[in-house]
């Protein structure tokens, strides 16, 4: 598949959820135009372009391979895992609290993607989780969730 | 001499202790950002937006400029020392700067950029207290046609100047233009995509996704290459330029000044495309061009002062029409808006302080930004030997942490996350970010004043072309989008899109 293929996927299924969602919406006269008449316009035009893109994106003869997309979906893995343990994090922020969950996603990410040893991971992601939430708290006076560890 | 006196007001303001300290702190921040790969002045603006809640407006937006800037001349220090740009306008830097430092002029690379940098901005500033109070008391005349007329063009510039081509932006913009209608219709109060999550009835917030595509997306490209780094030492007497380098760097500076200055008027990454066209200009106008790539100080110098003098200009449609140009702008605004203060037409008239206490203390912070650049670039220069493998993870804090920051919501965390998804997805099918950006914040205006120019005749588009300015920008419209026809159509390019181009 190539970029141009993937790209117009992403404006087609776009076009699609807002045609799908703003076909409901009140369109209203000339003199008084509703608030389905932007977004549904919007969503045929998106689905136009993505179906010229998908029509533009078919791979040549001898066209080079950075051009295609499959050889960049194989160079994902690290994203994919910031991704995972990203999702994970926000999930448990407001249960565990900034300072906990804070140390936990960076040993995550100093162990699994940093590839650090255990040992070095888990002071690195001390030191941080902890200065940063000093830094964000003391410092900047940024709001944070105490969570479990009611007193931070 | 009306300008001359709220300039001195203005001094009055900026030059208190607490403005200057804050002046400082804005200044000091962007350089940090600047010089940090993955952050970049979006996410730095960002996360000092609760540090200003306790600040009166003309205090924040003092020190959110002081970042904006700052990053400018932040973003030169990485591409020039290790070939990878701070900030997006510095990718141009990499091409000559990183040669030099690879022959042991790195210092020279640098001294001329801070020193092109200062120049641009303080020149920029100048302009922008003239032009922005003529351009204000200009759009106030305009109504809701003209606006309309004067935000479709601004579209169709950004898609004119984006990477790639025309058309490869335009679905961009109308991505951005969906989202932005998300939440609760202004005019019918009538709900739209929210599916019943309340955090959506306002719409999907600007810094989770300007944060994610930028900052997340950033990221997540940065770590599918090697996580480990060098950066060149440097030591202070090699900062000091020689005389040939000095002599070579006057004209690409003073061009480099006149031609970011207009180019920063332009909605779109205008600072990005500031430094794209200096490079190409000074690259002709060589008498060595075949030297090009080996380590010109001119391509430093001409590039580092358009994005400088581009970022200063930004700020006239910013803050006389209410138009962000950029994706900093856009989060300065926000910013403005938390503090009650709208930028637009009225802006300067209503609140003087603030727009003459802004201008005069970006004077103040250029100055403070060339000491921190020159004398004390051997120390900044330090935080580039913590290695990425570290430095990403407490990135990628700061961004979520900035983000939680605004409005304490986890539903701003996975929309955070999810358009770093989408930045990093568009970032491997080459598509161009800050169009969608854009047009996610300046959309909602666009539809509002496109329906009430509709209701206010009746239902005749015959409004759109009755007054003589929308006309006129409608008309420029219509023959932008036929040159861009014409570029996508013709299989030649000019020597600036193939430098956009080969940066892709």
């Amino acid at each position: 598949m190539t970029k141009e293929r993937g790209g117009s996927i992403v404006f087609l299924a776009a076009g699609i959820y807002g045609l799908v969602f703003s076909i409901g919406l009140p369109l209203g006269k000339w003199n008084a135009p509703g608030p389905g008449v932007f977004p549904l316009s919007l969503s045929i035009l998106l689905c136009a372009f993505g179906l010229v893109w998908f029509a533009q994106g078919s791979v040549k003869e001898g066209e080079k391979r950075e051009k295609n997309l499959g050889g960049l979906i194989r160079k994902s893995g690290t994203p994919l895992r910031i991704v995972g343990v990203t999702a994970a994090f926000i999930l448990l922020l407001e249960p565990l609290g900034y300072l906990l969950a804070s140390v936990l996603y960076t040993f995550a990410l100093f162990s699994m993607v940093s590839r650090y040893r255990f040992w070095v991971a888990a002071a690195l992601a001390v030191a941080f989780g902890a200065g940063s939430w000093a830094f964000f708290t003391k410092v900047l006076s940024t709001p944070l969730p105490k969570g479990a560890l009611w007193m931070f | 001499m009306d300008v001359l006196n709220n300039l001195g007001t203005g001094f009055q303001t900026a030059l208190t202790f607490k403005n200057i300290y804050l002046c400082f702190i804005g200044c000091l921040w962007g350089t940090v950002v600047g010089i940090l790969p993955g952050i970049g002045p979006l996410a730095g603006i960002a996360l000092l937006i609760p540090a200003t809640f306790g600040m009166d407006a003309t205090g924040a937006i003092i020190m959110l400029a002081g970042i904006y800037y700052g990053a400018m001349y932040g973003g030169s220090t990485t591409s020039i020392l290790m070939n990878i740009p701070g900030e997006s306008a510095s990718v141009v830097s990499c091409l000559e700067g990183y040669q030099m430092t690879r022959k042991g002029r790195g210092g020279a690379a640098l001294f001329i950029a801070a020193w092109g940098s200062w120049i641009g901005g303080t020149l920029g500033i100048a302009g922008l207290m003239f032009l922005a109070p003529f351009l204000a008391n200009e759009a106030v005349k305009f109504g809701p046609p003209e606006m309309f007329a004067l935000l479709l063009i601004a579209f169709i510039l950004m898609g004119s100047l984006g990477k790639g081509s025309f058309f490869r932006t335009v679905p961009m913009i109308l991505l951005g233009l969906l989202i932005g209608t998300v939440g609760m219709d202004q005019l019918t109060g009538t709900m739209r995509f929210t599916h019943g999550i309340k955090e959506l009835y306002d719409g999907i917030g600007f810094i989770p996704v300007a944060m994610g595509v930028f900052g997340i997306g950033e990221i997540l490209s940065s770590t599918e290459e090697s996580l480990v780094r060098q950066a060149h030492k440097i030591r202070f007497r090699e900062l000091l330029p020689s005389r040939e380098e000095l002599r070579a760097s006057w004209g690409p500076i003073f061009r480099g000044t006149g031609l970011g200055f207009l180019v920063g008027l332009l909605p779109g990454s205008a600072h990005v495309l500031a430094s794209f066209l200096s490079y190409t200009l000074e690259k002709r106008l060589s008498k060595r061009p075949q030297e090009f790539g080996t380590g010109r100080i001119e391509g430093v110098a001409g590039p580092e002062t358009a994005n400088n003098a581009a970022s200063e200009s930004a700020m006239i449609p910013f803050l006389g029409l209410g138009i962000p140009t950029g994706p900093a702008p856009a989060v300065m605004m926000i910013a403005l808006l938390i503090h009650g203060v709208r930028p637009g037409p009225l802006f300067i008239s209503e609140q003087p302080q603030v727009f003459w206490g802004l201008v005069a203390s970006m004077y103040v912070g250029n100055v403070i930004l060339i000491i921190l650049n020159l004398p004390l670039v051997g120390l900044f220069i330090n935080l580039l030997r913590v290695p990425f493998r570290v430095l990403f993870p407490v990135i990628l804090l700061v961004c979520l942490v900035g983000t939680y920051a605004v409005n304490s919501s986890v539903v701003e965390l996975i929309i955070l996350l999810v358009s770093g998804v989408l930045g990093y997805l568009f970032r491997k099918l080459d598509f161009d970010i800050a169009p969608f950006i854009l047009a996610m914040i300046i959309g909602p205006t666009m539809e509002m004043t496109f329906r009430q120019s509709l209701m206010r005749s009746g239902g005749s588009f015959s409004i759109f072309w009755k007054s003589p300015i929308s006309l006129v920008l409608l008309g420029l419209s219509g023959v932008l989008l036929l040159w861009n026809s014409y570029r996508a159509l013709r299989p030649k390019r000019a020597s600036w899109e193939k430098a956009l181009e080969e940066e892709e």
